[in-house]
C-alpha cells in the first residue's frame, strides 16, 4: 500500500552518467516514488550538473542539495578515517563481505565524527569493487615482474606498488587509454571489471590481473543530517527499508557487468592469476608496511588502529557466514 | 610605467575643480598594487611553461616524471586564472557588449555604469564572502588534493584574495563614474573607458602592431 | 521559496541576462549575478550564496583548463619570432602565379600563423601590416586585399592552438585532444575553399588581382627554412599529444617554449617578454572569468532545470534533424552579429548541446560547426571584429569597403558550412583515424 505523507523533492548530485555505480540510488529513487505514491521524489542529477564531485560535501554542508554520492579518495583531507578502505590487499575481494565491511566502518566513530564535519550522514556505500590491472606488454607473472613498470595506482594502492619497485605516473584517467596504447604507461588500476570497460582499456591491452586484489577505495551516497532529519519517521523508514534491497541491486549490477565484460577479457588478453603463495608473498612485501605506515601517521588523528583492525575482524567475520 | 593608462601631466582648472586629481592618486596609489599582483601571475604562466617542458622530458628521457604534476598545476590555477583580475577590470579587458553603451554619451551613459558597478560589487561581496567561508571550510575540516595531499586552502583564500582586490577597483571604478555622473562635462579619469568598437579594433591591432615596431627598433637599434 | 515555478524563475532569469548584456555590464558579472539571484530564489540565501562562493575555484580549478594560458602565450609570444613575414613571403613564392595570387598567399600565410595562434583578430591585425602593403603595390583591389586579409584571420581558431575549441570541450565533456584534432582538417578545407573563391573572384575579374610571375624554383625552395618555425611547433603540439608524450596542457608548454627560444633568438628582450607574459595574464583572467561567471548562471539554469526541458521541447519538434540543425545555426548567425564568440559559446552550449544530442548529432562535429559559426561572426556586419580590426589597420580603408570585400568569403564560409553537414566525416575522420 501507499505510504502517506507530505510532499518532499530532493535533489542528489553525482557526476558522469547513469552506470553500474549508480545503480543502487537509482533504485532507491525509484522505490521511494513509486511507495509514496509520487509524494516523495529523490532526483539524481547527473554530470556535476549541481556540484564538482570532489565539492559534494561543501554542497551538502552547505545545503545546497539534499544528497550527494562522493568518492573519499577524490578529497583525502575531508574524510581521512575512510581512507583505511583504500588500504591495499584488504581482504575486500567478495561484494557480500565487502558490504558487511563498510556498513561497520562507515559505523565508526571516526568516520561519522569527519562526516559531521560536513553536516552529513552515511546513507549507503556504492560497494565498489576490487581495483586489478590491465596493462600491455608482458604480463607480471611473478612478483619480480612488476619491478620497474610503469603503473597508475592511487592512495595505499600506490604506496604499494612502489613497494613492488613500480613507478607510479599520474594522469587524468581518460588520458590512460592514450597513455597505454603508446606505451608511456605499462599498466592502469581500475575498479574491475567495471571500470576498464568503461575506459576501454581492453582495446590497448595484452593482460589482466584477476585475483590480486591489491585494493579499493570508498564511494558511497551521504545525506544532509538536516534534511534527512526534517522527513517525517515513515519516510525516514521507507529509506531504511530500502537498504537491503538496493545493495542487493547494486552488486547484481557490478555481476551483470562483469558477466558481460570477462569473457570479452579473456577472449582478447591473457589472465594473469596468482597462486596463494604469490599472494601471500605480495602482502608480506605491500600490505602490512604500507597499513603499519598509515596508522603511524593518522594515530593522533583519530583511532586509525581501531579502524584497520575493526575492517580486518568484521572481513574474517562476514566471510564465515 | 604604463603605457595603456593615460595620466594628464597638467591638470586643467576643470578636472582639479572635480575632484579630478584626488581619483588619479587613488588610482595612481592603487594600479601598482593590481599591476603586481597581475605579474605574479605572468610569472605563474612562465613556470607552467617550465615545469611543462620538465615533465615531458623527466618522463620521456628519465623516466621519472615529477610527482604530484598535477595537483601542482591544479593549486597554482588560483594564481594564474584570477590574481589579474582587477588589473584585466582597469585595463577594460573583461568582455562586454558595447552596442547600446557605445552609442551613449554623458549622463545617461555614466548613469548605466554606475548601475554596472554597483551590480558587479554587489556579486563579487558575495563570491568574496563565501569564497573566504569556502576556504575556512577546507582550512577547518580538512581538504586536500588526489596524489601529493597538498592542502586546498591557500589556494581557496588565494581566489577570494584575487576578488578583494577586484572589489577595491570597482569602487574606484565606481567613484571616478559618479564625479562624472555629477560633472558630466569633465574629461574621464582613471575608469576603463567605454571602448566603442573600433575604438577597441585600434588598440588590438596597435597592441600586435606596436609589438613588431618595437622590435625593428630594437632591430635597427642594435645594428 | 517563491511561489514561481522553477521553469518561470529560468526564463524570467534568461530575459534579465539578456537585459544586463545589453546594459553594458561585463558578462561574466551578468551571469554571476542572474545565477546568484536565481539559485537564492530557488534554494535559500545560504545555500545559494554558498554554492555560488565554491563555483569560481572548483570550476577553475581543473588540470584541462591550464592548457589554456600555454596556447594563449605561443600566440603572443609568436609575434616575437619573426614568423608572419616569413610565411608569407614563402607563400608568394609558392602561390603568387596564380589568378589572386598574392590573395591566396595571404589566406595560406594565414593559415600557416594559426597554427601558432589562436586569437582571430591578432593574426587578421598582424597580417593587414605583412600582406595588404604589398597586395596593394601589386595593384590589387583594396576590397579583396582587406577582405582576405579579416576572413583570412578566422582561420585561427578552427587550426590548432584554439582556445575556443578547449573551452568547447570542457564545456561538453569532450577529450581536448580529440577536438583540437578535429578543428584541422575543416580548417584546411575552409582555407581552400577561400583560394577557390579567389581563383574564380579573379578569373572573373582580373583586374581585382594580377598574378605575379618571376619567381625560379631556387626562389621557392628558399623561402621554405622560414616556415620551419611553425612546422615544428605543429609537430610538436600533435607528436607529443598523439604519441602520448604530453597532455595538451604539456604539449602547449612544449610549444610555448620553442616559441620562446626562437623568439629568444630574434632579439626578444625582457620588456617584450613581461609584456608578452602580463597581456598572457590578462586574457588568460578575461577567459577563465568567463568560465566561472557563466557556469554560475549554468548552475542556476541546471536547478532549474531548463537544459532538460529545452532538450525535451527541440526533440518534440516535429521536423527532421537536419531542419532544426539550420534554425540553431540561424539562431547562432543572429546572436554573433551581436556577441563575441567565447560569450556566446558558453552562454548556448548548456543548453542547445544536450538538445543537439538528442537529436543525434556527432559531439565534434558540432563543436567544429558552432566555432566556424562563431569566427564567421567576426567579419559579418553590424559588429565584425576582424573588419574593424583591419580598417584600424589601414585607415585608407573604411570599414564598409572591408565588409564588402569580405562579402565572398563569407559565401565561401556557408558553402564551408554546407560541406560539413553534408559530409561530417570531413572532420570526424582525423580523430577517429588517429584516436580510433
Ligand atoms: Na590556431
Ligand atoms: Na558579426
Amino acid at each position: 500500500q501507499t505510504i502517506d505523507g507530505p510532499s518532499v523533492s530532493w535533489n542528489l548530485s553525482t557526476w558522469g552518467t547513469k552506470r553500474a555505480f549508480t545503480a543502487g540510488m537509482e533504485y532507491v529513487a525509484a522505490q521511494v516514488s513509486e511507495k509514496t505514491g509520487g509524494k516523495f521524489n529523490i532526483k539524481l542529477h547527473y554530470g556535476e550538473a549541481l556540484s564538482k564531485a570532489r565539492e559534494n560535501f561543501d554542497g551538502i554542508k552547505i545545503g545546497a542539495f539534499q544528497a550527494a554520492m562522493y568518492c573519499n579518495f577524490y578529497h583525502p583531507g575531508k574524510n581521512p578515517a575512510s581512507m583505511v578502505l583504500t588500504m591495499p590487499f584488504l581482504p575486500l575481494g567478495d561484494l557480500e563481505v565487502s558490504m558487511h565491511v563498510r556498513e561497520a566502518v562507515m559505523a565508526h566513530p571516526a568516520y561519522v565524527k569527519d562526516m559531521d564535519n560536513w553536516n552529513a550522514m552515511t546513507y549507503m556505500s556504492s560497494l565498489l569493487p576490487q581495483y586489478e590491472f590491465m596493462g600491455r606488454g608482458n604480463p607480471p607473472q611473478k612478483l619480480e615482474d612488476w619491478k620497474g613498470l610503469r603503473v597508475r595506482a592511487g592512495g595505499g594502492l600506490g604506496t604499494a606498488m612502489q613497494k613492488l619497485g613500480a613507478t607510479l605516473t599520474t594522469v587524468p584517467a581518460p588520458e590512460v587509454y592514450t597513455g597505454v596504447e603508446r606505451g608511456t604507461m605499462d599498466a592502469a588500476s581500475f575498479p574491475y571489471t567495471y571500470s576498464h570497460a568503461s575506459y576501454k582499456l581492453p582495446e590497448v591491452s595484452d593482460w589482466f590481473t584477476s585475483n590480486m586484489s591489491p585494493g579499493t577505495t570508498e564511494c558511497g551516497t551521504v545525506f544532509n543530517k538536516d534534511a534527512y532529519a526534517k522527513l517525517p519517521d515513515q519516510y525516514k523508514k521507507l529509506l531504511m527499508d530500502l537498504k537491503a534491497p538496493a545493495y542487493q541491486v547494486q552488486i547484481k549490477a557490478y555481476h551483470d557487468i562483469d558477466e558481460k565484460n570477462l569473457p570479452a577479457f579473456r577472449a582478447k588478453l591473457k589472465e594473469v592469476v596468482y597462486t596463494d603463495a604469490q599472494l601471500d608473498e605480495f602482502r608480506k612485501i605491500a600490505a602490512k608496511p604500507v597499513w603499519d605506515e598509515w596508522v603511524a601517521e593518522n594515530k593522533d588523528k583519530f583511532d586509525a588502529q581501531g579502524l584497520l583492525d575493526l575492517v580486518l575482524a568484521e572481513a574474517k567475520k562476514a566471510a564465515k557466514k | 610605467m604604463d603605457t595603456k593608462i593615460r595620466r594628464p601631466v597638467t591638470w586643467t582648472p576643470q578636472e582639479e575643480a572635480t575632484g579630478g586629481r584626488l581619483i588619479d592618486r587613488l588610482d595612481g596609489f592603487f594600479h601598482p598594487i593590481e599591476k603586481f599582483v597581475a605579474f605574479l601571475s605572468a610569472l605563474c604562466i612562465f613556470a607552467l611553461m617550465a615545469v611543462g617542458v620538465m615533465q615531458i622530458v623527466g618522463r620521456q628521457v628519465f623516466g621519472t616524471p615529477i610527482f604530484g604534476y598535477i595537483d601542482a598545476v591544479e593549486m597554482s590555477i588560483s594564481i594564474f586564472a584570477f590574481l589579474a583580475i582587477a588589473y584585466c577590470e582597469r585595463l577594460n579587458g573583461h568582455v562586454r557588449m558595447e552596442l547600446v553603451v557605445g552609442k551613449m554619451r554623458g549622463r545617461p551613459l555614466w548613469t548605466l555604469e554606475i548601475f554596472g558597478q554597483i551590480v558587479a560589487l554587489f556579486v563579487v561581496a558575495i563570491l568574496i564572502y563565501y569564497g573566504w567561508t569556502h576556504a575556512l571550510r577546507a582550512y577547518e575540516y580538512g581538504d586536500s588534493t588526489i596524489d601529493a595531499q597538498i592542502p586546498w586552502w591557500p589556494s581557496k583564500m588565494l581566489v577570494a584574495f584575487a576578488f578583494l582586490t577586484l572589489w577595491v577597483r570597482l569602487w574606484l571604478n565606481l567613484i571616478g563614474y559618479a564625479r562624472l555622473f555629477i560633472n558630466p562635462d569633465a574629461a574621464p579619469i582613471a575608469v576603463p573607458l567605454v571602448a566603442d568598437v573600433k575604438q577597441m579594433a585600434e588598440e588590438e591591432a596597435a597592441e600586435a602592431g606596436a609589438l613588431e615596431q618595437e622590435k625593428q627598433n630594437k632591430g635597427s637599434a642594435a645594428s | 521559496m517563491t511561489g514561481l515555478d522553477n521553469d518561470t524563475i529560468g526564463v524570467i532569469g534568461v530575459v534579465c541576462m539578456l537585459l544586463l548584456v545589453l546594459s553594458g555590464v561585463r558578462i561574466y558579472i551578468a551571469a554571476a549575478a542572474v545565477g546568484l539571484v536565481g539559485l537564492v530564489a530557488m534554494i535559500g540565501w545560504d545555500a545559494g550564496a554558498g554554492m555560488i562562493g565554491t563555483i569560481p575555484h572548483s570550476k577553475a580549478v581543473s588540470y584541462t583548463l591550464s592548457v589554456l594560458p600555454m596556447f594563449i602565450l605561443i600566440g603572443y609570444l609568436a609575434f616575437h619570432a619573426g614568423i608572419t613575414q616569413s610565411l608569407f613571403d614563402a607563400a608568394r613564392k609558392w602561390f603568387g602565379f596564380l589568378p589572386g595570387g598574392l590573395a591566396v598567399a595571404s589566406v595560406f600565410a594565414t593559415a600557416g600563423f594559426a597554427a601558432v595562434s589562436g586569437a582571430s583578430t591578432a593574426t587578421a591585425a598582424v597580417f593587414s601590416r605583412v600582406a595588404i602593403p604589398e597586395m596593394l603595390a601589386a595593384g590589387y583591389s583594396r576590397r579583396l586585399a582587406a577582405g582576405v586579409v579579416a576572413a583570412g584571420g578566422t582561420l585561427a581558431t578552427l587550426i590548432p592552438p584554439s582556445a575556443i575549441l578547449v573551452i568547447y570541450a570542457i564545456i561538453v565533456e569532450e577529450s581536448v585532444g580529440r577536438l583540437l584534432l578535429a578543428g584541422f582538417i575543416p580548417g584546411v578545407v575552409s582555407a581552400l575553399i577561400y583560394a577557390l573563391i579567389i581563383l574564380i573572384w579573379a578569373k572573373l575579374d582580373p583586374k581585382v588581382g594580377p598574378a605575379i610571375k618571376g619567381y625560379t624554383w631556387g626562389d621557392r625552395i628558399k623561402a621554405l627554412p622560414g616556415t620551419a618555425p611553425v612546422i615544428s611547433v605543429v609537430l610538436i603540439i600533435f607528436t607529443a599529444m598523439y604519441l602520448g608524450w604530453a597532455t595538451p596542457t604539456e604539449a602547449g608548454a612544449l610549444g610555448a617554449f620553442v616559441v620562446f627560444i626562437m623568439a629568444l633568438m630574434q632579439g626578444m628582450r625582457y620588456e617584450a617578454l613581461k609584456d608578452s607574459l602580463l597581456e598572457t595574464a590578462k586574457l588568460t583572467v578575461m577567459i577563465f572569468s568567463l568560465i566561472w561567471g557563466v557556469l554560475i548562471f549554468v548552475r542556476f539554469l541546471g536547478f532549474a532545470g531548463l537544459p532538460e526541458h529545452f532538450t525535451q521541447f527541440i526533440t518534440s519538434l516535429p521536423f527532421e534533424p537536419w531542419v532544426v540543425m539550420l534554425f540553431i545555426l540561424l539562431g547562432y548567425v543572429i546572436l554573433g552579429m551581436f556577441m563575441d564568440a567565447i560569450g556566446m559559446l558558453l552562454l548556448t552550449l548548456p543548453v542547445v548541446y544536450p538538445a543537439v544530442m538528442a537529436l543525434g548529432y556527432d559531439s565534434i562535429w558540432f563543436g567544429i560547426i558552432v566555432v566556424k559559426m562563431a569566427e564567421v561572426c567576426l567579419v559579418t556586419p553590424p559588429i565584425g571584429l576582424n573588419c574593424f580590426v583591419v580598417s584600424a589597420v589601414r585607415p585608407d580603408i573604411p570599414v564598409a569597403s572591408v565588409f564588402r570585400g569580405v562579402g565572398p568569403f563569407v559565401i565561401a564560409d556557408f558553402i564551408t558550412v554546407g560541406v560539413f553537414l553534408i559530409w561530417p566525416e570531413v572532420i570526424t575522420w582525423l580523430p577517429n583515424t588517429m584516436l580510433n
